[in-house]
């Protein structure tokens, strides 16, 4: 790990540490606690949520007493709310809801940081675009509105909101089952953030996310097909949805595969050398390569993928 | 009984009440979704409508939910269960049942039928009018997962899960022998157990995650033909011709793996996050194949042989190590620095040995040991720091770089006619930038930068030298009007001598959303997407090498739009809804299709808890390139919605 810090640009590394020496100086001042009031001062005005709130899996604070927030379930998110129950005025009480995304994560982050879910926050596509917390997980739900909606089809249609063009690719003719509602975006992405690029999913450890259902073609296999590995499914399939059969990038499979297959033996670049010569392109039998090389995504028994 | 002690039992139990609680009563919801679907014939290729639809007629459960609180505890506090489709080619299924901060289990069940027999792919003899997809699929694909998780939300939760992946079915595959390829029939059956036990410790400053888990899998297909078949060569070899008159085929691959998992986040100060994963897997397969094939075969150099024998024995191993490191920094309440690590590592090993007869019309037989081993290895690294800044308390910018290094080395395969291994690098710079507007609470915009410049890439398709933007507007124009914006612009080029590569993905869609007084009488929603994918690269055509060029387009408009209305009613509860809408799909490029799916649905709800439905939506698909793999279909479908 070491070593890959430095291979890359280890001028990084002081000026990281430097930094982060520094931060603690910059580090905001806590504000003046204001007294609470309880969150049964909250339930005459607000009831429906108040209600609703008993509910949700959140409504646990007002009893748990090892949380801090017994009693004071509603201001574990709202803030003290004594000056808001005298005032009833909405400056008087924490709004999350029209707060900016960072400021508003900071209560949820308060007890959710240090949790599993949250590893890959700080790499995640949603933190970095300032997605909040709370524009996913409606925290007054109640069972029928979750703070993890299920099934797929509520999922799918919450992620639609935003991703609505991500959506449409799943229209296209051969897609994965999300329209049906056999599955859902968050079987392959992880929307609190990972590790691996857009938030994808991985199986077991460190395999790719699809082999969570592609078991059968896990391997490790005898004979790799160097793409799987290197830059996974994606280099020949398109995932959420293609006009072309098995959702390939390409219309004809010849074309797919030559065009990485196209430097001459001994030839520098790119990986992928040119297949023997016997093979007659304008011939039906050769166009279409995965009738021969049928274990393309890697085989147990031949080098060639023939079987 | 006197009047203090009656006052002493009124308010003991309320002095001793613990201020305001979760509520406590038992409490049970649910909904039940009950239909009936009628199919009309289906005009055009009905294997292209099960690959591409694949709904019957029939009963079905199209939905079914189930919410229960107990609060008694005795077993859970909350108890949920989900089904979905059941009937249909994908049905699913998932119970969720807790008890606050003693146990949490959950269960996911899906079932999803893979069919796909399209007479335009792996198909050679489609020029002769044959329809056969020699790399077709009737299969099921079966997927659990369970996890049981104990004293969820408190400082130590230990949890052990199990998932199994299963796929079973039969299909079509190529029996491939030198000179010919003969498709046959085959059975699929894999399975994968996957076994994980761990632990979180989460605590106010930091959190770590050890998780332990075993995977085992096996891999079981067979073929087998004893009918005489001519293969997919045309013409005599030699003068003689070429056929398959017996086959059987036996893969038996069993694996196993061993992984390691540890995560640690940590905020040592206020103003820093700490994260850490630590990933290693050791996935391995034992190999055993057999196959034997009878008929007339081409053994090269103008020899023929009648039966082959084969016999295989192997293993392979692939350790493989991922590890990431990062950290965010708080500088000033407005700036934030990330900076991460990853790097993930593998390597695949493996040894092959193959024993191989051959038996001729005449003479001895003959018999090859073949043992061949292989190699895969892979280094992947990659570094990113980013600078947020809010500059105003609406408007953040964010700036930063990420280079990506690795280095892979792999055996040619042998077709490409050389012994020396093939290597590959990976070395890319890219720029990343950004800005999130705020401008007011109903509208905002995010706009997404990325611009890659690489020295080196594995493929020539890879990512080279990239621009990508990508950008999303909200507008909140009315209480009732919602609008958004997504745009995409993909540039990517490799002008490497020897490559030539340029591509160019250009999206942008526009989605609306009106619900007049919240949609109690109309609302639509409607979504268009229009995206162009066009894709230039260079190759070798074969059997001579000549320069070739691939050209790929693809454009298309994508549409979906739903119109809810409910229709005028004197009575109090009885208030129709009607539905009418559709997606639409239409391309033109490369493999023009059109796929539209209108749809039209009413419902008519008898009291809060009985409402009847009746829907009606149409499949239709052309190629213009492929007029045989169209299909148009109506479905009717009659419903029963029931809910608690």
């Amino acid at each position: 790990m070491f070593d890959t810090l430095l291979r890359g640009r280890p001028w990084r590394l002081p000026l990281f540490l430097i930094l982060a020496a520094w931060a603690p100086a910059a580090a905001a001042q806590e504000a003046a606690q204001a007294p609470y009031a309880g969150s049964d001062s909250c339930q005459p005005c607000h009831e429906e949520i108040y209600s609703s709130f008993r509910k949700n899996a959140h409504a646990f604070l007002d009893t748990e007493k090892g949380r801090g927030w017994a009693g004071r379930a509603c201001e574990s998110c709202h803030g003290p709310g004594a000056k808001h129950v005298e005032s009833l005025a909405a400056a008087d009480i924490r709004n999350p809801a029209k707060l900016a995304p960072l400021e508003a994560d900071k209560s949820c982050l308060e007890c959710h940081r240090h949790q599993a879910t949250q590893v890959g926050r700080i790499r995640g596509s949603h933190a970095r675009n300032l997605v909040a917390c709370i524009q996913c997980h409606p925290i007054h739900g109640t069972e029928k509105v979750t703070l993890s909606p299920h099934p797929a089809a509520r999922i799918n249609a919450q992620c639609a909101d935003c991703h609505a063009d991500v959506w449409t690719s799943f229209q296209r003719p051969h897609s994965h089952r999300l329209v049906q509602g056999a599955m859902s975006c968050v079987d392959c992405h992880n929307p609190h953030g990972g590790a691996l690029i857009r938030n994808m999913r991985v199986a077991g450890a460190n395999e790719p996310g699809c082999l969570r259902c592609h078991g059968d073609k896990r391997g490790p296999f005898a004979f790799e097909h160097a793409p799987v590995r290197l830059e996974g499914c994606q280099s020949c399939h398109e995932p959420h949805g293609s006009v072309n059969p098995r959702m390939l990038v390409r219309h004809e499979t010849s074309r797919l595969c030559l065009e990485c297959h196209a430097r001459p033996p001994g030839a520098p670049g790119a990986l992928g050398g040119i297949p023997g010569g016997f093979h007659d392109l304008a011939s039906p039998r050769f166009r279409n390569c995965t009738v021969c090389h049928i274990k393309i995504h890697g085989s147990q028994v031949n080098r060639d993928f023939l079987r | 009984m006197n009047k203090s002690l009656l006052l002493l039992l009124a308010v003991v139990p309320v002095a001793g009440q613990p201020g305001p609680s979760p509520v406590r009563e038992k409490a049970t919801l649910g909904t039940v979704d009950l239909g009936y679907r009628w199919t009309s014939a289906v005009p055009g290729d009905f294997a292209t409508y099960r690959s591409v639809v694949n709904l019957q007629d029939g009963f079905r459960v199209r939905g079914l939910d189930f919410h229960s609180t107990d609060s008694s505890r005795r077993l859970y506090d909350k108890l949920t269960f989900f089904a979905d489709s059941w009937g249909d080619p994908y049905n699913t299924a998932r119970l969720d049942a807790e008890r606050n901060g003693a146990w949490r289990l959950w269960i996911d069940y899906r079932n999803i039928d893979y069919y796909n027999f399209l007479p335009s792919f792996a198909n050679p003899g489609l020029e002769q009018g044959s329809l056969v997809n020699q790399r077709s699929f009737d299969m099921r694909r079966r997927f659990w997962d369970a996890e049981l998780r104990l004293r969820p939300g408190k400082r130590v939760s230990p949890f052990v899960g199990f998932s199994r992946d299963s796929g079973f079915g039969r299909g079509i595959t190529p029996f491939v022998t030198s000179g010919n390829e003969y498709p046959v029939g085959t059975t699929l059956r894999d399975q994968t157990n996957n076994y994980r036990g761990g632990v979180d410790l989460e605590f106010r400053r930091w959190h770590l995650t050890l998780e332990q888990g075993a995977t085992a899998f096996k891999d079981d297909q067979l073929v087998f033909t004893a009918d005489r078949n001519l293969g997919n060569r045309r013409v005599p070899l030699l003068g003689q011709e070429l056929f398959l008159a017996q086959a059987a085929q036996a893969y038996g691959a069993r694996g196993e793996s061993i992984y390691s998992r540890g995560v640690f986040t940590a905020a040592p100060i206020e103003a820093v996050n700490l994260y850490a994963q630590f990933q290693f897997s050791q996935p391995k397969t034992d190999i055993r194949y057999s196959d034997n094939g009878r008929g007339l075969f081409y053994l090269g150099a103008t020899r023929f042989f009648n039966t082959l024998e084969s016999l295989a024995s192997g293993e392979a191993k692939q350790p493989h190590t991922s590890a990431a490191l990062s950290a965010e920094v708080r500088l000033h309440p407005r700036i934030r620095v990330f900076e991460s690590i990853f790097t993930d590592r593998l390597h695949n090993a493996s040894s092959l040995l193959l024993v191989q007869q051959l038996f001729f019309a005449t003479g001895p037989a003959e018999t090859a040991r073949i043992f061949t081993p292989d190699r895969l290895a892979m280094n992947y690294s990659r570094q990113q720091a980013d600078l947020f800044v809010d500059v105003t308390p609406k408007i953040t910018l964010r700036g930063g770089h990420r280079y990506e290094w690795g280095d892979a080395r792999l055996r040619s395969p042998s077709l490409a006619g050389t012994a020396n291994p093939e290597t590959g690098e990976l070395k890319r710079h890219v720029g990343l930038a950004g800005v999130n507007f705020r401008a007011l609470e109903k509208l905002a915009f995010n706009l997404d930068y990325e611009g890659g410049d690489a020295d080196a890439s594995y493929f020539r398709t890879s990512l080279h030298d990239y621009h990508q933007l990508r950008g999303r507007a909200t507008v909140q124009a009315l209480a009732s009007l919602q609008l958004l914006a997504n745009f995409l612009l993909l540039d990517n080029e490799n002008a490497s001598p020897g490559v030539g590569y340029d591509l160019r993905n250009l999206a942008g869609g526009l989605s609306l959303r009106f619900s007049p007084g919240g949609g109690r009488r109309v609302s639509f929603f409607g979504d268009y997407t229009r995206s162009r994918l066009r894709s230039d690269i260079s190759f070798r055509s074969l059997p001579f090498l000549d320069r070739a060029d691939s050209f790929y387009r693809d454009n298309a408009h994508t549409a979906t739009g739903i119109f809810e209305l409910a229709l005028p009613s004197g009575h109090k509860v009885v208030k129709p809804r009607l539905s009418l809408g559709g997606t639409l799909f239409r391309s033109s490029g490369s493999r023009p299709a059109r796929y539209y799916q209108p749809y039209g649905r009413l419902l008519v709800p008898f009291s809060d808890h009985v409402s009847v439905y009746a829907e009606w939506r149409w499949y239709g698909f052309t190629q213009p390139f492929y007029i045989f793999e169209g299909f148009r279909t109506h479905h009717l479908l009659f419903g029963l919605k029931l809910s608690l």
